[in-house]
């Protein structure tokens, strides 16, 4: 009889695979960084090495040098954030300790996080559209497909001044591939591949983990009380007041 | 931006607690030794996200209160500085959250 049955769902088409109903993300998640002692089926699981062509590596790696200068001698370069500009995809999936919260709809998956209240819209079943038809933006376009128990999501369009992985350059090739899926009941890993054919000699790829917040409300973040500000050589002020 | 070397005790009388994003900040009179004039300080917090984690509640500090902050003083000098721990009216210890706000 099983056989019958396996048969007819093949015979229409259907997998057995199918039949799994996709997991619930639903929820709050605060990022997971694991750490000494974590179960290895939760932490995150470490990146694969970031290699820039050689005409992006330079540039980028005495970037990076200058900024460890700068943060050994306590005067960090100024980020984005100083200045309250998110950070977009796809730095915003993990910003220091704040949440992000999963909100599946119908047709649509949709990511707020904490810090900054950045929203993302990951349209489900859809084709993507060609990189040139996407308007550069912070968060570009986002589909997004079930793979069994993993949530698929291609993103393209995300502006070149938006820094991503490790404030890696990018070029307006880049594409984001996501694999989201449950590794236990509260834990949850987003697989994130870069590639840009452009400045990487090969995709790099890694991964962030959470864990689920139940009961969490979100806390709302709008930027009206910005005493930093950063002057034109790149330093960090803030501004006092005389009472 | 801060001397994260140098640790300043500031008593003193909180004139503002702004729970706000990017930042908090306590807004601090701290009078000079020997009744000496008062020398007005901004004081920086994380988030209210990132000390709501540090348990924190929006009404922690109102106008009128006493307390002693101990912080990193901005390096240019100016009575601006980044909280380390503050000590409230009613004795208990809070910290400065356990991430810097908004940044990675």
């Amino acid at each position: 009889m099983k056989t019958l049955i396996a048969a007819a769902l093949v015979a229409v088409g259907v997998s057995a695979h199918a039949q799994v109903p996709p997991p619930d993300l639903t929820g709050v998640w605060a990022p997971y960084r694991g750490g000494r002692g974590a179960d290895p089926k939760v932490a995150p699981p470490a990146a694969s090495p970031l290699v820039l062509k050689p005409e992006y590596a330079q540039p980028f790696d005495a970037k990076r040098k200058a900024e460890a200068d700068a943060a050994a001698k306590g005067e960090p370069i100024a980020s984005g954030a100083v200045a309250c500009v998110p950070y977009g995809m796809p730095r915003m999936m993990s910003v220091a300790l704040y949440p992000i919260e999963i909100l599946p709809t119908r047709g649509q998956i949709t990511v707020v996080t904490e810090a900054f209240s950045e929203v993302r819209r990951i349209y489900m079943n859809v084709p993507q559209l060609a990189i040139d038809d996407v308007p550069p933006g912070y968060y570009g376009r986002s589909v997004g497909r079930w793979d069994g128990d993993t949530l698929v999501v291609d993103t393209v369009g995300i502006k070149t001044t938006v820094p991503a992985y490790q404030n890696m350059p990018h070029s307006d090739r880049m594409r984001i591939t996501e694999r989201i899926r449950l590794v236990a009941a509260d834990f949850l890993h987003d697989q994130i591949t870069i590639d840009d054919p452009v400045v990487l000699e090969k995709p790099v790829t890694y991964t962030l983990a959470y864990r689920r917040l139940p009961g969490y409300e979100m806390v709302e973040f709008v930027c009206d009380n910005n005493r930093e500000y950063i002057d034109d050589k790149g330093g960090t002020h803030l501004r006092v007041r005389d009472r | 931006m801060f001397d994260t070397t140098k640790q300043v005790t500031l008593v003193g009388t909180v004139t503002a607690f702004e729970w706000t994003n990017p930042h908090a900040y306590i807004e601090l009179d701290v009078p000079g030794e020997n009744n000496g004039a008062v020398k007005h300080w901004s004081i920086e917090l994380g988030s209210p996200s990132i000390l709501q984690q540090a348990g924190w509640k929006f009404r922690d500090l109102k106008y009128g209160d006493k307390v002693t902050a101990v912080v990193n003083p901005l390096k240019s000098g100016q009575a601006g500085a980044l909280l380390m721990r503050v000590t409230l009216p009613d004795g208990r210890v809070l910290g400065n959250g356990p991430g810097a706000a908004g940044r990675q």
